[in-house]
């Protein structure tokens, strides 16, 4: 009997997936290859007919490439957008309306060094109320089978844009005002990531892990 | 393009169909369908698992690896609720459709 999974791997080519995902694709299709050729043998055809009627399954191996990882990628998609985009909408749009909520009822800040640019702004009852926002992002991730990082980029969304906006503006500060040395806006940079990038991701992860712990409980139990 | 959703559209229900039935896996639907057709609806490989696949990403149908008596995989395939529930409206649609094309086909059933 040929080998069949040899047969597939050399005919399918690579296949854009996770490496077990598309290792079960190809188990599968030998397999059924295997059935057809095993199911002919016993209606007492020859073994090279068989053979070319298993083949004969697949006219285009190109094709079948293609429509797999098409309705692979259909799912992927899907998960994408449930797994990461609308947990990750939702903690990044709760953290915000909850900062300037609590900016609007006038909570107090901790300032580090007041009136210098290096001062560390800490919105503390707002870092502290990131563990639940991240923890609500983990729990929806989760409940959409996201495993991994997709879950921690979902809970840390509001830490991720404003890490990415921040990089952003670094180079249009030496644009906007020349006369401030480089020293103090890279110190206020670095500042503002520790302040609102670096801490509330810590916070927001904290959620995550604090969820997780949940969730093994609940195995537990 | 009516031609590739029709053929999708009754692969689905002929798929679904047999699962109602029991769990199988992609060969063993394969041969159902086309036994229970009487020869007239056969999926080759290479039509069977792309739809397979997608309707699992649907959460109409789940895969399970099982080892059989001979120490083969198998990924078999089993029917899930949400696959159950595309079932009525399926098969009220293709219903439809064969007693419209009756009429105007001026088609009698054998």
């Amino acid at each position: 009997m040929p080998d069949w999974l040899a047969y597939v791997n050399g005919r399918l080519g690579r296949l854009s997936l996770p490496e077990v995902e598309s290792a079960q694709v190809r188990e599968e299709l030998a397999a059924h290859l295997e059935d057809t050729y095993l199911s002919l043998r016993a209606q007492g055809v020859s073994e090279s007919d068989a053979v070319r009627l298993a083949c004969d399954q697949v006219p285009s191996w190109l094709e079948l490439r293609r429509d797999i990882l098409s309705a692979k990628l259909e799912a992927f998609m899907q998960n994408r957008v449930s797994q990461i985009w609308i947990p990750g909408l939702v903690t990044l749009f709760s953290a915000y309306v909850l900062l300037a909520l609590m900016q609007f009822a006038g909570l107090r800040v901790m300032i580090s060094h007041p009136g210098e640019p290096r001062g560390i702004v800490l919105y503390l009852p707002w870092m502290l109320s990131l563990p639940l926002i991240g923890a609500i992002g983990a729990y929806l991730s989760r409940r959409a089978q996201a495993t991994g990082w997709r879950v921690y980029f979902a809970a840390s969304l509001p830490a991720l844009a404003l890490g990415v906006f921040f990089l952003l503006l670094f180079p249009l500060a030496f644009l906007i005002d020349p006369q401030v040395s480089l020293s103090i806006k890279a110190t206020a940079l670095a500042a503002a990531i520790v302040n609102w990038v670096i801490l509330p991701g810590f916070a927001l992860c904290l959620g995550v892990a604090l969820q997780s712990l949940r969730k093994v409980r609940e195995a537990h139990s | 393009m009516i031609r590739t959703e029709l053929k999708r559209g009754t692969a689905e229900l002929a798929i679904l169909s047999v699962l109602e039935q029991q769990p199988l896996h992609g060969y063993e639907i394969s041969r159902r369908i086309e036994h229970d057709s009487g020869g007239a609806l056969r999926f080759t490989l290479a039509a069977l698992y792309p739809l397979l696949y997608r309707m699992e990403n649907r959460g109409w149908l789940r895969g399970e690896w099982e080892t059989g008596d001979n120490g083969r995989r198998r990924r078999c395939y089993k029917l899930l609720p949400r696959g159950r529930k595309m079932l009525a409206p399926l098969r009220a649609e293709w219903s439809d459709l064969f007693r419209a094309m009756r009429r105007v086909a001026r088609v009698n059933h054998a």
